[in-house]
C-alpha cells in the first residue's frame, strides 16, 4: 500500500509540475493572440448544440460571430464567452445569461427559438446588455431586438435552378424534404418561394413535399428523399433539413438536388445544383458594431433600425456557386432574378410573377402581373398587388401555394 | 501469480479520505491533462470551476443563486430516490415523476393562477404535484408486489411516457392547448401567471427563494423519518429481508405502497418547485436529476447527511463547469460533462477501494 501511495502521490507531483509550466506558456501565447480594436467590447453567445460542430444550425451561428469579430478585429479568444448545449428551458436559458452578464458581456446572442421567453425578460432585468435574439418575434424599443433572413429569396433562385433542372430531364415532379409544413411560416414560406421559382420557369412542375416533424433526423431525411424519388418519381430533391441526407440519396440515385445552409456539392459532387446558404456574420457585425458604437446599450434598438430581416440586397442570405451540372440557361435567369431582388424592385410574394425565356445566352425575364393563389384556390394577394407583409413571412403564413403538393 | 479482490475488515477513517484525496487528485491531473492539451492554463480553469466563476464576477448573487437552483431538485430527488432505494425498490422513474410533478403544477397555476392569492396557488400547485408523482408510484408498487412485475423496467419506461406527454403539450398548436402562449405563432410554453410564480427574499441581486429552505426542511424530515420512525425502521427491514418482514407482522404490500408513493411524492415536489421558480415548464425541465439523483443516492451511500454534501457538490461541479468553459473556446458543454464523469468515476473508485483490496495469491500450478 505505502508503495503504492508514493508512487501516486511522485506521479501527482510530476504531472502537476509539467502542468504548471504548459500553463504559464500557453497563458503566455495567449495573450499575443489577442488582437483588438476595443478590447473591453465582450460578446456572448448562447447556443442550442455544441459550438465545436463542423456542420448545421450553431456551426453557422457559431462561424458567423467568429467571422464578424475577426472582421471588426475583436478576439474570439479573449472578448467572446459562449455557454453552448442550452436546451429550450427558461431556466437554463437564464441560468446561461446570468452567466454571461456576470461575465461582463456587453451583447449577448441567442439563436434558438425556444430562448425568447428568458431573453425578454432578462433584457428588462439588465438594461445596460444588448440582447438579440433569433427566428424570434418579441422586442423592446431599447436594448432587445430579433433578427433573422429572408431566405426565402434564396430558395427562390434554387427553385429556379430546379426548374430548369426539371425541363432539361423532362422530369416536372420535384421532391423537397422538409423539417416541418405549414406548421411553421418558417419551412411554409421557404417551400412556397422555391416552388414559385421552379414554376416561373416549369409552369408545369410540381413540387412533392415530404415532411419529416423534426428539424433534425438524418434517417428519417434519407427515408423521405427515397420516397421522394421512388415512389413519386421526383427528378430533383431540394430540403430544409439539417444535414445532407436527401443530397446524398440523390446523388445515390442518379437524380440531382438543392441542399440547404451551405455547399452540398462537397457530399454530392454529381447531383448537386445550389444551395440557399445564411450569411450570418452580416447581422453579427452590423449588431457588435452598432452596439461597440454606442453609448449606452438603451440606443441599440434606434441605432441598428428595430429588427432585423435582411436579404439578398444585405447579403445577409445568397446560394452557393451554381455547379455544372446545371441546366445552360440556369445561371443567367437567377442572376436576372437575383437583380430585382437586390435592387428592391421585385419581392417573391407579390401580385408579380417573373416568367423566364429564351435559350441560353438569350434568357429574358418578363414581370407579369400574376395573383398569388394557394393550393386551393384562395387568392392572396390579386394581381398587380403588393408584396405580403413581413409578419406573413416570417409568422402567419400556413397555406401552400399553386404547384406545392403535401404528401405525408 | 494472481490477483484477487477481498474485502477489508475496516479501514481507518485517515485512510479513506486518503483514498477520496488521491481519487480526486487523480482526476484533477487527467483534466489537466485534457486542458492543457487544448491549451488551456489547468489551474485557472479549475480556479473558475471551483469558485463557479465567482471571480471578477458583475452578478456574484445571480451566480449563487443559479447554483441554488440546480441544487434544489437535485437534493430532494436524491433523498426520494434513497427512500426507495433503502427498500432495495429501484425507481430510476425520477425523471418521468418529476415531469408529472411540473405537469401537475403548471395546470393548477394555468388554471386558478389568476382566480386565487399567490400563497394559495403555490401550495395547491405542490399538493397536487405531490399527488399525481406519487399516484405513479403507488402504481408501480403495486405491480411490484402483486404482480412481481420489474420495477425497473416500469419506471423506466414512465420516464419516456410523461416525456411524450410534455413534449405532446408543448409542441401541439391548438385551441385547447392552454399550457402555449397564445401571441406566438410556433408552439412555445407560456409564463405562469403572476401568483403561481415562487419568490424568494431578495439581497440586493441575490434572491434566496423559498424552495432553499423548503428543501433543507425536506432533508431533515426524511433524516428523522428513517432514523427515528417505525416506518423508517420498516422500510430498512423490507429492503433487507422481505421474509424477516413477513416474519415479523409486517404487512410488506402496505410498506412498499406507502414508500414509493412518498419517494415519488417527493419527486414530483422538486418537480413543483423548479416550475414554480421558473414561472413555466419545458420539456427540458428535469435537467437530467432523475438521473443524478440516482448517482447522488450510491454515492452517499443512502446516507442523508453525506446526500447533503455531495449533491451540493454535484452542483458546484455543473455550474462550475459551465461558468468556467464560457471563457474558453475550445471547451463546450461536452467538456464539463467529461470533467464530471471523470469525478464520479474516480469517488467511485474511492469508495470501492475503501471496501476492498486487491491482493496478490501465489498460485504455484499457474506461475
Amino acid at each position: 500500500m505505502k508503495k503504492l501511495l508514493s508512487v501516486l502521490i511522485a506521479s501527482v507531483v510530476m504531472c502537476a509540475a509539467v502542468l504548471t509550466g504548459c500553463g504559464t506558456a500557453t497563458s503566455e501565447s495567449g495573450s499575443q493572440a489577442g488582437g483588438s480594436a476595443d478590447s473591453d467590447f465582450i460578446v456572448g453567445a448562447i447556443y442550442i448544440n455544441s459550438q465545436n460542430d463542423t456542420a448545421g444550425y450553431t456551426y453557422a451561428h457559431h462561424h458567423g460571430i467568429v467571422t464578424a469579430m475577426e472582421n471588426i478585429g475583436l478576439s474570439t479568444d479573449t472578448n467572446l464567452k459562449i455557454i453552448d448545449n442550452v436546451p429550450e428551458d427558461d431556466e437554463q436559458v437564464r441560468t446561461a445569461i446570468e452567466q454571461l452578464a456576470g461575465q461582463g458581456c456587453d451583447i449577448i446572442f441567442g439563436i434558438s427559438f425556444g430562448y425568447i421567453n428568458a431573453f425578454a425578460e432578462a433584457a428588462e432585468e439588465y438594461p445596460d446588455i444588448v440582447f438579440c435574439h433569433a427566428t424570434g418575434y418579441l422586442s423592446n424599443d431599447t436594448n432587445f431586438n430579433n433578427y433573422f433572413g429572408r431566405i426565402y429569396q434564396a430558395r427562390y433562385l434554387a427553385g429556379i435552378a430546379a426548374g430548369y433542372k426539371s425541363l432539361e430531364i423532362g422530369n416536372n415532379d420535384i421532391g423537397y424534404v422538409s423539417a416541418w409544413g405549414t406548421e411553421y411560416a418558417e419551412t411554409c414560406s421557404g417551400i412556397n418561394a422555391f416552388a414559385m421559382g421552379a414554376r416561373a420557369v416549369n409552369p408545369d412542375a410540381v413540387i412533392h413535399v415530404d415532411e419529416i416533424s423534426t428539424w433534425g433526423d438524418q434517417e428519417l431525411e434519407r427515408q423521405a428523399a427515397e420516397v421522394l424519388i421512388t415512389t413519386y418519381g421526383c427528378g430533383v430533391i431540394a430540403q430544409h433539413c439539417d444535414s445532407a441526407q436527401p443530397q446524398v440519396v440523390a446523388e445515390e440515385q442518379g437524380v440531382y438536388g438543392c441542399g440547404y445552409n451551405s455547399d452540398m456539392s462537397v457530399e454530392a459532387p454529381n447531383a448537386h445544383l445550389t444551395a440557399p446558404v445564411w450569411n450570418w456574420d452580416v447581422f453579427y457585425q452590423l449588431a457588435i458594431e452598432t452596439a461597440m458604437n454606442e453609448s449606452s446599450a438603451s440606443e441599440f434598438f434606434t441605432n441598428i433600425g428595430g429588427n432585423y430581416y435582411g436579404g439578398l440586397t444585405e447579403g445577409m442570405v445568397d446560394i452557393a456557386p451554381l455547379t455544372d451540372n446545371n441546366a445552360p440557361e440556369a445561371a443567367e435567369a437567377i442572376a436576372l432574378a437575383r437583380d430585382l431582388m437586390v435592387s428592391g424592385e421585385w419581392d417573391v410574394f407579390s401580385g408579380t410573377a417573373l416568367s423566364f425565356s429564351g435559350e441560353a445566352g438569350s434568357v429574358t425575364c418578363d414581370l407579369v402581373p400574376q395573383a398569388l393563389v394557394d393550393n386551393e384556390g384562395n387568392e392572396i394577394v390579386a394581381a398587380g398587388g403588393a408584396s405580403v407583409d413581413d409578419g406573413v413571412i416570417q409568422g402567419s403564413m400556413n397555406y401552400y401555394v399553386e404547384g406545392v403538393v403535401a404528401e405525408s | 501469480m494472481r490477483l484477487k479482490i477481498i474485502r477489508r475488515k475496516e479501514t481507518k477513517l485517515v485512510n479513506k479520505i486518503l483514498l477520496y484525496v488521491i481519487g480526486i487528485a487523480i482526476s484533477f491531473v487527467v483534466g489537466g491533462i485534457f486542458l492543457t492539451s487544448l491549451d488551456i492554463n489547468p489551474f485557472a480553469y479549475y480556479r473558475d470551476m471551483l469558485t463557479i466563476g465567482l471571480i471578477g464576477n458583475y452578478y456574484p448573487g445571480k451566480s449563487v443563486e443559479g447554483l441554488l437552483k440546480l441544487f434544489v431538485p437535485l437534493l430532494i430527488t436524491s433523498l426520494a430516490l434513497s427512500l426507495a432505494f433503502k427498500m432495495r425498490f429501484w425507481n430510476i422513474g425520477g425523471e418521468g415523476e418529476f415531469i408529472t410533478g411540473a405537469l401537475f403544477a403548471a395546470i393548477v397555476a394555468f388554471k386558478l393562477g389568476d382566480t386565487l392569492p399567490g400563497f394559495v396557488v403555490i401550495v395547491l400547485m405542490c399538493l397536487a404535484a405531490f399527488v399525481s408523482a406519487g399516484m405513479i408510484g403507488l402504481v408501480t408498487a403495486h405491480l411490484k408486489v402483486k404482480f412481481n412485475t420489474n420495477e425497473t423496467l416500469v419506471t423506466l419506461m414512465i420516464n419516456y411516457i410523461m416525456l411524450y406527454v410534455i413534449k405532446y403539450f408543448g409542441e401541439t398548436k391548438a385551441d385547447w392547448n392552454f399550457f402555449l402562449r397564445t401571441d406566438s405563432e410556433r408552439p412555445v410554453f407560456a409564463k405562469f401567471p403572476e401568483n403561481a410564480i415562487m419568490d424568494g427574499i431578495k439581497f440586493g441581486n441575490f434572491k434566496l427563494l423559498y424552495t432553499v429552505p423548503a428543501a433543507i426542511v425536506i432533508a431533515v424530515i426524511v433524516y428523522f423519518y428513517l432514523k427515528r420512525t417505525k416506518q423508517g425502521y420498516e422500510i430498512s427491514v423490507v429492503g433487507d429481508s422481505v421474509n424477516t418482514a413477513k416474519y415479523a407482522g409486517m404487512n410488506v404490500y402496505r410498506i412498499t405502497l406507502r414508500t414509493i408513493f412518498l419517494s415519488a411524492a417527493f419527486i414530483g415536489l422538486a418537480g413543483a418547485f423548479t416550475a414554480a421558480a421558473s414561472g413555466t415548464i419545458s420539456t427540458d425541465i428535469t435537467n437530467n436529476v432523475g438521473w443524478t439523483g440516482v448517482i447522488v443516492a450510491w454515492l452517499s451511500r443512502l446516507s442523508v447527511p453525506v446526500i447533503g454534501v455531495v449533491s451540493l457538490l454535484i452542483s458546484v461541479l455543473q455550474y462550475g463547469c459551465q461558468a468556467a468553459s464560457a471563457s474558453y473556446s475550445q471547451i463546450d458543454h461536452n467538456f464539463a460533462d467529461l470533467m464530471q464523469g471523470l469525478f464520479m468515476f474516480s469517488i467511485l473508485a474511492a469508495g470501492f477501494f475503501s471496501n476492498f483490496k486487491i491482493v496478490r495469491t501465489g498460485d504455484k500450478k499457474d506461475a
